[in-house]
């Protein structure tokens, strides 16, 4: 599911390292040769590792995409040229940008309160925040299926204290997605954000409120600010990450918001066509790699991954 | 220059303490401190780390509410007033500049808040710039600057809005000694220029004692003696203070009539003062004068035995140790190239003036 993320994050990481703009400091001496010194050797398994579950594998997907059923673009043409695929990236797109915003909502007032917090309270903050993780997707799916059903908890008591008469369409539609998807997506938005608040100096604010700032503009002008790089590396991983869902827009969805990872699990278990599906996936990783690019123009994507400092 | 720094100039106002106490769970940071900071005047809050003079002036900025006590500026009340309606400038020692802004955008940052028109920010944030000569450097971020030229800056952003008065929390701390010589130098130029009230703090008695019109040493949370650097060096009203600021020799004993007893040897000296009470007899370096064994000593003078431990060359002088027979050390810091040199090893007689020292308590006293 969030095996796209991974990609440009760790290349990113990877290459801030090599970018540094520090000035070069006086190298250790390299043994003659050596592409990497004794501590880099110790990474080769990790890259052989990647190597093995994900390199090999993308290029076997890629292959499949050109092959399956026969060698030739008609995946490509048929995918292209049909405009219910494409609409169905669009959705995957759009419904991705939504979840990011949602979840970017309720995550900058969620990680500024752990901030805020004394130790007890962010404890407790964290563990609710870390949940998800700890619980299957399918569970916790099944679960919203429970709460937002016509007949479900949360329509059920609304009736019940008279607030509705009928029961609200949370379920089987757009709504039901962004409830689901959101929950899901909340800790990889708190967790990067929460990150960079904390290591925002809170002096500056207490400074800025000195020279004449009132505190909602300390927080703006000051404090906000800097917690840019956290928002924006929440805001990749968000939405790199929705990209690829497909268990809860099926389940909580309707016929209007199939995603793309629902489309390509269709492909593979239901028509079997193992050379379209590779061609969606690979037509989503591409579209996503362009659009990475196209936001690398505008940000620094080193600077607000946590790259070089 | 000189006229740049003349439009940026204001009339400080005065600062008025009164009996602020500030009280955590398990410590008292301050203990009725009361002090009268004059319009205008360089005021030093001096005291060893954790003395209270950074609570002091974070009360007096509003960045930490007192327990109880009041704060006037200018002679009206602002004990509860926020900080960002005090229209004080303050200067950090970890500099406070604001990462995401270039040098220009941080000064001009409390005109914008003030809502000042556009061009008048403009020029204000160059003159700004220009008395602490950094105006070459108005588009770099802060972390492209040294640690001198990011206290310049913060120093140029405190006082480019005119405050009532300007507070600095140890803002030469972080700088090496050199450095450090040259900002003490600047600032008391901006200090004299401006005419602003100043609020210094330091734990750097030399510091203090170069820069400030008055300086009020605290101690644990309490005011000890509040004065200026002369009366402070030459007339100290306990022994912390004697000790704090320059270096003195000590003798504990007791003082009786015109007479100091000393506890350990007996001995009888001289002193200017009359009283009856336990206490410490101070004395300057630079008051305790050598001579060799058998020598005349003039009239009203103290007289110790002692042998030549240690001699020291200053430049401006010599720093000489001198062992007393009880085995306790006398300093004393004669000219370079007075009549007797001093040789280690050998005897030497030490006297002073008996006006020049001084009988204090020997436990700290509150200034009145
Ligand atoms: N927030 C706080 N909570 C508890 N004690 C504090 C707090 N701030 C300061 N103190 C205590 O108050 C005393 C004075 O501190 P401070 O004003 O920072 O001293 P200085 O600036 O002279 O080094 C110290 O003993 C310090 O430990
Ligand atoms: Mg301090």
């Amino acid at each position: 599911m969030a095996c796209q993320v991974t990609v440009p994050s760790t290349r990113e990481r990877v290459s801030a390292h090599d970018a540094d703009p520090a000035p070069a400091a006086p190298r250790p001496p390299r043994r003659a040769g050596g592409l990497l010194d004794r501590w880099g050797s110790l990474v080769l398994p990790l890259v052989a590792f990647l190597l093995v579950v994900f390199v090999l594998p993308l290029a076997f997907v890629l292959a499949q995409s050109f092959t399956e059923p026969e060698p030739g673009l008609q995946n490509y043409t048929d995918f292209f040229g049909s405009p219910v695929y494409l609409d169905v990236l669009a959705n995957t797109f759009r419904i991705a940008g939504m979840v990011t915003v949602v979840t970017l909502l309720l995550g900058f007032p969620y990680a500024y309160l752990m901030t805020l917090a004394g130790p007890f309270w962010r404890g407790v903050l964290m563990v609710a925040v870390l949940v998800p993780f700890w619980t299957s997707l399918l569970i916790r799916t099944f679960a919203w299926v429970l709460m937002l059903s016509d007949t479900g908890v949360i329509n059920t008591v609304l009736r019940e204290i008279g607030l509705i008469s009928e029961p609200l369409p949370l379920l089987r539609n757009l709504t039901g997605v962004l409830i689901g998807m959101s929950q899901v997506m909340l800790p990889f938005a708190v967790l990067p954000m929460y990150a960079t608040m904390r290591s925002v100096d809170r002096r500056l604010v207490q400074a800025a409120e000195g020279l004449g700032a009132t505190p909602l503009q300390a927080f703006w002008r000051v404090y906000a600010p800097l917690t840019a790089p956290g928002v924006a590396a929440a805001t990749l991983l968000v939405f790199v990450s929705s990209l690829g869902f497909y268990v809860t827009p099926a389940l909580l969805g309707g016929p209007g918001d199939v995603m793309i990872g629902e489309l390509i699990a269709k492909q593979l278990s239901g028509v079997l066509r193992w050379g379209f599906a590779s061609a969606l996936a690979i037509a989503l990783l591409v579209v996503t790699g362009l659009l990475l690019a196209l936001v690398a123009r505008f940000v620094d994507l080193r600077r607000m991954l946590g790259g070089a400092r | 220059m000189n006229e740049t720094i003349a439009a940026l100039a204001g009339t400080g106002a005065s600062i008025d303490v009164q009996g602020i106490s500030k009280r955590y769970r398990d410590t008292t940071a301050l203990d009725d401190v009361s002090l009268q900071v004059k319009a205008g005047e360089f005021i030093t809050l001096l005291g060893a780390s954790g003395s209270g003079k950074s609570t002091l002036l974070n009360i007096i900025a509003g960045f930490i509410e007192p327990t109880s006590g009041r704060i006037e500026v200018a002679g009206k009340d602002i004990t509860t007033v926020p900080p960002y309606k005090r229209d004080l400038g303050m200067v950090f020692q970890h500099y406070a500049l604001f990462p995401h802004m270039d040098v220009w955008e941080n000064v001009a940052f409390p005109l914008r808040r003030r809502k000042v028109a556009r061009a008048e920010v403009e020029r204000q944030v160059r003159q700004a710039l220009d008395v602490v000569e950094l105006g070459r450097l108005a588009k770099r971020r802060p972390s492209e600057l040294s640690g001198g030229q990011q206290q310049r800056v913060a120093l140029a952003r405190a006082i480019v809005f005119r405050p009532r008065a300007l507070l600095m929390d140890e803002p030469l701390g972080a700088l090496d000694k050199r450095l450090r010589e040259q900002l003490q130098l600047e600032i008391k130029r901006l200090h004299s220029e401006l005419g602003t009230t100043f609020v210094f703090v330091t734990h750097d008695q030399e510091e203090a004692l170069a820069m400030s019109d008055r300086i009020a040493v605290l101690r644990d949370g309490a005011l000890v003696q509040v004065g200026t650097p002369e009366e402070l060096y030459e007339r100290p009203s306990s022994r912390y203070t004697a000790e704090f600021l320059g270096e003195s020799n000590i003798f504990t004993g007791h003082h009786r009539g015109a007479r100091f007893i000393d506890a350990t040897t007996k001995a009888d000296l001289a002193v200017g003062e009359t009283g009856d009470c336990a206490g410490a007899l101070v004395l300057r370096p630079e008051h305790a004068h050598l001579a060799a064994p058998g020598s005349d000593i003039p009239i009203g003078h103290n007289v110790l035995n002692g042998v030549v431990r240690d001699v020291i060359y200053l430049g401006s002088g010599l720093r000489v140790e001198v062992t007393l027979p009880d085995g306790r050390a006398i300093v004393s810091r004669p000219a370079a190239r007075g009549r007797y040199t001093p040789e280690p090893g050998t005897g030497v007689l030490v006297h002073w003036h008996a006006e020049r020292a001084l009988v204090v308590p020997d436990h700290p006293s509150v200034a009145p």
